[in-house]
């Protein structure tokens, strides 16, 4: 049983964590909360079911599919909904209330035009179960969880060593002089989105196979935004680990103590990390972040 | 107090628009929900009802006037419903039909009821949609065409106990449901009452989607079927996830399971599973109505709510044309006594005792993936024997 909840909570973590990265990347460039980003993974997972179901597509080409997809919806809504505001060097709660509007009229707009309906993906390898010690975890789950793992880190290794990854670090700690030094703001933070919108992808096809793909699925990334707030916002080892430590605390929770106050805990420990360490396990205040 | 002068106001209001336009239309109430989880049924509960109000405009209205919806959408949400219950009370409608759940109806109620509108719910299948729990009495002004709970929970236990021969059950449900919370306490009693022993109880929250820690504590029990009164979106990602943790047990679920989407949703971890419903595709009695709604939209209704919303608007018709439209409480009156009336699921009779349908049957249904289709099993008419 103890075995069971350990693999169970960290399945669940690690779609936490996955999520948590988009939060994390745009907070650690543009300094706000981009509460759109749920909807952003509901409208990557509504892709991939579509090439999923349509186009029969194996899970490769659905997972690269989402990613492009969600990546370009996300940077069209940065375009769209914050480069003016970033422009006229609006507040951040501005940014923050711009992208809850984003957010619901995204749902409002798959509800008008796809609909209600619950949709689900079809099942790619059937229901294989892995067995381990009296545990059972579907294979699925570990193959997500690897993937997840695999990209983070992947994205870690991005963010240190390539160009463009410096150039993002370098906009995390001071956008202005990053301008003056002669780095385009503006592709940088496409840059940024293309990523977040990529991860959203990835987590929303995981989330709709997993469990069901309709319009309010993105209202899970509350939990991931308290995984992002836990780790430190804007840190990346953060999200992983924030998630993780979510997913597992949760469960054991719901296991040993009791299901129904299990969000009791989630909440509490937010606001225990709120009061008693703001900048999370692995923020660094003002410093470096990503 | 301001409230009744406002609503006085309102009433007023409207009378004397209705009279200075001289329009001979009854205005009936319809709170559904259009959009959110439940809008599959509810999209479909207001074509049937479009339907049959033109069937019977086509043939002179209720007591020569023409019916009228006055509908909006309660977004299965409690307090949306009541701001709904509110907008229609003040749009002066004679009665209401709706809304579908057990929660937003029981929200609904009082509101109603203050403002002596009679409220003809769909499928609330909760007890203390039509009694009030406070004071045990039954409320006025509510009535339906369903049938309730307890006897739903007991066909649920009697079915698992003598027809799949359980002995150890357990019950997973939604804690922020009245549906789900009652239905588990209503299962459990009559399964123990049989002899069978409920060997774990697990809740999750609504909007939440991984059961896997309630299933993994369900595991380890080793229950021979597990009760999951929920909607058939949670009962799909239920199925996946006990199948994922390698539980055999029989799944069985009561009728908010009965969405055609349920075996897509579900997959094979959804096979095999039974549920209790209020009506069956292929019951002979609701044929015709299944015919002309296909024949009309091109799809099959989303069962129940189509039907139940059908009979619910009968209800009021037949209690229009006895109490002659002279208000609130005579169709109240009208309501609590229908008797033997034909209805689109079979004849309805009300109980002036609880305002519940006497004798209302309950269906039990196998999923059957492989030809997507639920299967008839059994036909429960009372509890008894």
């Amino acid at each position: 049983m103890f075995l069971q909840t350990l693999i169970t909570g960290l399945s669940i973590g690690g779609i936490y964590s996955l999520m948590a990265v988009g939060y994390s990347l745009v907070f650690s460039v543009l300094n706000f909360s981009n509460f759109a980003h749920g909807a952003v993974i509901m409208l990557g997972a509504y892709v991939g079911l579509a090439l999923a179901t349509k186009l029969n597509l194996g899970l490769g080409l659905v997972l690269a599919g989402s990613v492009a997809g969600a990546g370009i919806i996300a940077v069209l809504n940065e375009r769209l909904a914050y480069s003016s505001l970033r422009r006229r060097k609006a507040p951040s709660l501005y940014l923050m209330i711009s992208a809850m509007g984003c957010s619901v009229f995204l749902e409002n707009m798959v509800y008008a035009t796809i609909g209600s309906r619950f949709y689900a993906f079809p099942e790619f390898f059937g229901r294989q179960v892995i067995s381990l010690w009296g545990s059972s975890v579907s294979l699925l789950d570990t193959g997500a969880f690897v993937f997840s793992l695999l990209a983070i880190w992947g994205l870690h290794l991005f963010v240190g060593r390539t160009r463009t990854g410096i150039a993002i670090r370098a906009g995390v700690s001071d956008m202005t002089m990053c301008s003056l030094m002669g780095v385009d703001l503006d592709r940088l933070i496409a840059v940024v989105f293309l990523l977040a919108g990529g991860f959203a992808g990835v987590a929303g096809v995981f989330l709709g196979i997993k469990y069901l793909v309709y319009p309010t699925m993105g209202w899970v990334t509350n939990k991931a935004y308290i995984a992002a707030v836990i780790g430190g916002l804007g840190s990346l080892p953060g999200a992983l680990a924030g998630g993780l430590i979510l997913g597992v605390v949760e469960t054991f929770v719901s296991t040993y103590v009791s299901s129904v106050l299990r969000d009791v805990f989630s909440f509490t420990l937010l606001v225990a990390f709120l009061v008693m360490r703001p900048e999370g396990l692995f923020g660094r205040g003002g410093e470096e972040k990503v | 107090m301001r409230r009744v002068v406002l609503l006085l106001c309102a009433l007023a209001l409207l009378g004397a628009a209705g009279s200075a336009a001289g329009e001979e239309v009854v205005r009936i109430g319809h709170s559904v929900s259009l959009t959110g989880g439940a809008s599959m049924w509810g999209q479909s509960e207001a074509r049937a009802l479009d339907m049959l109000a033109d069937r019977i405009n086509a043939s002179g209205g209720i007591l020569g006037k023409r019916v009228e919806f006055v509908r909006y959408d309660n977004r299965n949400d409690g307090v949306e419903s009541v701001n709904v219950a509110r907008r229609l009370v003040s749009d002066g409608v004679v009665a209401v039909i709706g809304p579908a759940q057990s929660g937003n109806a029981i929200a609904s109620a009082p509101v109603f009821e203050r403002a002596e509108i009679p409220m003809v719910v769909t499928t609330a299948t909760n007890p203390y949609v039509t009694i009030d729990q406070r004071t045990d009495k039954v409320r006025p002004y509510a009535f339906r065409p369903c049938f309730i709970d307890p006897f739903q929970g007991t066909v649920a236990a009697r079915f698992a106990i003598t027809d799949l021969g359980a002995k150890k059950g357990a019950i997973l449900y939604d804690v922020g449901s009245d549906y789900g919370q009652w239905l588990a306490r209503y299962f459990e009693e009559a399964f123990v009452a049989k002899g069978g022993e409920v060997v774990a109880k697990e809740a999750f929250r609504t909007e939440e989607l991984d059961y896997r820690a309630q299933l993994g504590k369900i595991k380890e029990l080793g229950p021979d079927v597990i009760f999951i009164p929920t909607s058939q979106k949670e009962a799909a990602m239920a199925a996946k996830q006990a199948r994922d943790l390698g539980i055999e047990a029989v799944l069985l679920g009561t009728d908010n399971w009965g969405s055609p989407d349920l075996i897509e949703l579900g997959g094979s971890a959804i096979d095999g599973g039974y549920f209790v419903n209020l009506t069956d595709l292929a019951d002979p009695d609701i044929q015709e109505f299944v015919a002309e709604y296909k024949a009309a939209f091109g799809e099959d209704p989303v069962l129940p709510n189509p039907v139940m919303a059908q009979d619910a608007l009968l209800m009021i018709v037949d209690a229009l044309d006895r109490s002659g439209g002279a208000g609130g409480e005579p169709l109240a009156e009208a309501l609590a006594t229908i008797k033997d009336l034909k209805v689109t699921s079979g004849v309805l009779t009300v109980d002036p005792a609880d305002h519940n349908p006497l004798d209302k049957p309950a269906v039990i249904q196998q999923v059957d993936v492989a030809n997507a289709a639920f299967k008839f099993v059994k036909k429960y008419v009372s509890v008894e024997d």
